[in-house]
């Protein structure tokens, strides 16, 4: 496959992925916040922009943190790069360009849904989020179920795959830790209703309450959040179920070359972590919010190591000496290209 | 239900009298039978399926890249197979003599030398290519892939308009009509014999494969990206080939072979079609600020590894001025009559025909001789006193650049529109766009079909779609159809 159509495709995943997860932050802060008369003490907002990345810009904008603004950032904004919209607008483009790799289901899906959008953009319609937001859920699990049943296994289906999970075991990460930077007004308040009530918003933002209660009955108590959000193999939306799936979807790729290769050792390290018991030890050791921290880096690097292994492998330069003539740069592909032996690599 | 006040001297589905061409019998029926309601509906249901389905074009003057569908104009145009007979033999002559010509000028220049066309017509032309000379592609092919414009003139006569033999677009609006038709109108369709469009993408590659050595060669279209207006197209041709889409950025040239950047590595192209201009395809040898091309392109291309369609530096040969040699091209190469006749053409160029120019500017068509999509045609007919003054400078500033025709009365068809609030099928001026394969033993085939351009705004001459045409379903008929339907006429 081209590595820019592999790329588009992992880009697909990973947008729409996106699209839900923002939908799904501002679900559970607009149920806090239903109760916010009686917690008015409570910044439910602030938490949002500084897991989205938003904080800096908003304060330019905006100015003061409240809830219509913070919804319009993260959905409608024309300049936010990361609303639901632009969001949208990419991956509908994205698709575009990818059209003949994904089923015609799939196109359809997504074309007609941003035609909707744009209709109702233009004509003023899309004020009420509430529903917006809940078409977005249906909008991103119809996909997801579309790609399921009607994309053949093969290379699109994995880069769609890969794309769509590592991102969502981004977005796992990115929701736990709203609830540290929820601070509770006092210590007092640890166990009380109000936290209570955070935990619960918290495991219904990953659609994860019915899962606990099921698990562990009504009792909440944090180290089980934890444990189901991160740790649980078959909670869909755990971090552990996710990296798997990374590292499944990697396994059918294939392993043609070094970079390949030690990408796949890397997923699979991190795996080996949650799967054993690693993984809660050093939550213990470090602390919630560091082990986090961790994670969220251990994500970035697999998705550097993505973008080399598969899209970024080829470089070509102009030599200096014959100015008609290239030269190629491709980090351990060298022993697939057989044709290409003679090529000079005058540049290193 | 039909308005025929705007009707040309001739129409394609009514004559001079008013009655109903025999083709046309069954289709006008079938409209008259849905009423104004039926054929509404079945409008909103062809437009719906089309932007669905994302058979759209990319307006350029808009700042946001909206995109809008080719208007689709519901009642279909037919073409009997005698007529067709007729247009296919003419462009096989046509494509096969400007072949001949490509391959000619760019090596011993025959043409030249035996005075049959100036050489600064050719040598001084912006769009001849240098880089080509003594290239000879595989099979002496240069115009793998041809659009030939045809317009029908007062008395029905099938005439060439314009050569496209860069990148003609439009093929797959062919297509997809044709299956909105038997979506919207299937019992119109299946009540006519009309030979099938669909396996045009199996022509184009086999016509494309059959240029390379590999017994399964890899096939690619280069598009320019999504932004293009076309690039619905190009997806197109190349998904229903099994083909990929390849953007500048996803090939390279190393060691004078071209190769795609897979996720495994490299790979090896053996043909590209183009959808690109020449002059964007490599930076080293073409416009160097090109960020769509492929860097070192035309060595690999030079060195025999790679088949390029079309050849670059075919513009020399659709260039508008040259259009008024096409007939002479034919005959010295082919030693035949041309098929098809052009529309007499004066060049700027020539003093005796610039004169003629400058005193009948108001009954003429001018068109600058390298420019495509209607863009700086003027109709004299259409354009005021002080317009005609203003271009009558720029004539004289630069003669050899426009070239001028008499306006011809295009045939006129029923177009489904919205007139003054009033809704029927009104006449508008259309065209013909038939396309051609060439493969490697200089073989042509032409699709039996074409791209029918209509003229949407009342009274206007221009149909491209970027000056507000729209198009039709063409239904090239087989013989025992229109023989029946005659048969039926006698009795």
């Amino acid at each position: 496959m081209l590595s820019r159509t592999a790329r588009s495709l992992y880009r697909l995943g990973f947008l729409i992925e996106r699209t839900e997860n923002i939908a799904r932050i501002l679900d559970v802060n607009r149920r806090m916040s239903v109760e916010h008369e009686v917690f008015s003490e409570l910044d439910v907002w602030s938490p949002i922009l500084e897991i989205t990345h938003n904080r800096q810009g908003f304060e330019a904008r905006f100015g003061e943190i409240c809830e219509a603004s913070v919804v319009q950032l993260l959905l409608t904004d024309e300049e936010n790069p990361y609303s639901v919209l632009a969001c949208l607008r990419q991956t509908r483009e994205i698709a575009r360009s990818v059209r003949e790799l994904i089923s015609e289901e799939i196109w359809l899906h997504i074309n007609l849904f941003y035609h909707e959008m744009e209709r109702e953009l233009t004509e003023g319609n899309l004020h009420t989020w509430g529903d917006f937001s809940e078409r977005i859920h249906m909008f991103a699990n119809a996909f997801l179920g579309l790609s399921y049943n009607t994309m053949v296994r093969g290379d699109a289906w994995q880069f769609m795959r890969l794309g769509t999970t590592l991102e969502r075991a981004r977005m796992t990460q990115r929701i736990l830790q709203i609830k540290y930077h929820l601070l509770l007004p006092t210590a007092d308040d640890v166990g009380s209703p109000l936290d209570l009530h955070q935990w619960q918003s918290l495991l219904r933002s990953v659609s994860g309450y019915e899962a606990y209660r099921r698990l562990y009955q009504a009792k909440i108590e944090p180290h089980r959040v934890y444990s189901l959000m991160l740790l649980n193999p078959g909670f869909p939306r755990s971090i552990h179920y996710s990296i798997r799936e990374v590292s499944l979807a990697l396994r059918e790729l294939g392993m043609k070359n070094e970079s390949q290769y030690t990408l796949y050792q890397e997923v699979e390290r991190f795996l080996d972590d949650l799967r054993g018991g690693a993984a809660s030890s050093e939550i213990i050791r470090l602390g919630l919010n560091k082990y986090l921290n961790g994670v969220s880096k251990r994500c970035a690097r697999i998705d550097r190591m993505i973008n080399i292994a598969f899209f970024d492998s080829i470089t070509v330069t102009l030599t200096n000496d014959q100015s008609n003539r290239l030269t190629v740069q491709i980090p351990q592909q060298q022993q697939h290209l057989h044709s290409v032996s003679a090529v000079k690599q005058l540049n290193q | 239900m039909f308005d025929t006040t705007d009707a040309a001297p001739f129409d394609e589905s009514f004559d001079q009298s008013g009655k109903v061409r025999n083709a046309y019998a069954a289709a006008i029926a079938y409209f008259k039978r849905q009423g104004v309601d039926g054929v509404e509906r079945m409008q909103q249901s062809a437009d719906l399926s089309l932007l669905n389905q994302g058979v759209t074009f990319t307006v350029y003057s808009d700042a946001r890249g909206t995109e809008k569908i080719f208007p689709f104009d519901l009642m279909p145009r037919m073409i009997a197979a005698s007529e067709w007979s007729h247009i296919e033999a003419g462009i096989v002559q046509r494509v096969t003599a400007m072949n001949l010509f490509l391959e000619d000028i760019y090596h011993e220049q025959k043409i030249l030398r035996n005075r049959i066309i100036p050489t600064s017509q050719i040598l001084g032309s912006s769009l001849y290519c240098r880089e080509m000379s003594g290239l000879t592609p595989v099979g002496g092919v240069h115009a793998h892939i041809s659009g030939i414009d045809l317009i029908r003139n007062q008395s029905g006569e099938f005439m060439v308009l314009e050569d496209n033999l860069r990148c003609p677009s439009g093929v797959s609006y062919v297509v997809e009509n044709r299956m909105v038709c038997s979506r919207v109108m299937p019992e119109l369709l299946s009540s006519y014999r009309v030979r099938p469009v669909s396996q045009y993408p199996q022509m184009l590659y086999e016509a494309l494969a059959s240029f390379s050595a590999s017994a399964s060669p890899m096939v690619a279209v280069l598009t320019p990206g999504i932004y293009n207006s076309a690039y619905f197209e190009h997806a197109f041709l190349a998904s229903q080939m099994g083909a990929e889409l390849v953007e500048g950025q996803d090939l390279l040239v190393s060691d004078d072979v071209l190769y795609m950047k897979t996720t495994h590595g490299l790979k090896r192209v053996d043909v590209l079609y183009l959808r690109l201009d020449t002059d964007f395809i490599d930076p080293l040898v073409f416009r160097p600020d090109s960020m769509l091309g492929v860097p070192g392109l035309m060595h690999a291309y030079r060195s025999g590894n790679v088949v390029l369609a079309n050849a670059p530096g075919n513009g020399v040969a659709d260039d508008k001025a040259l259009y008024a040699y096409s007939p002479e091209i034919i005959r010295y190469y082919l030693n035949e009559e041309p098929i098809l006749p052009i529309v007499p053409t004066y060049l700027g160029s020539r003093p005796k025909d610039l004169k003629y120019m400058l005193d009948h500017l108001a009954e003429l068509v001018v068109k600058p001789t390298d420019a495509s999509g209607g863009y700086g045609i003027i109709v004299g007919s259409h354009a005021s006193k002080a317009e005609l003054a203003e271009f009558k400078l720029k004539l004289i500033a630069e003669p050899a650049h426009y070239i001028a025709q008499p306006i011809q009365q295009l045939s006129t068809h029923p177009s489904f529109l919205d007139q003054d609030g009033d809704k029927q099928f009104y006449s508008r001026h259309i065209d013909l766009r038939p396309f051609a394969v060439c493969s490697a033993d200089g073989s042509v085939k032409v699709l039996s079909g074409g791209l029918t351009r209509v003229a949407l705004k009342r009274g206007s001459l221009v149909v491209n779609s970027s000056q507000g045409g729209g198009s039709k379903d063409t239904w090239v008929l087989y013989p025992e159809n229109s023989d029946l339907i005659t048969g039926g006429n006698h009795a």
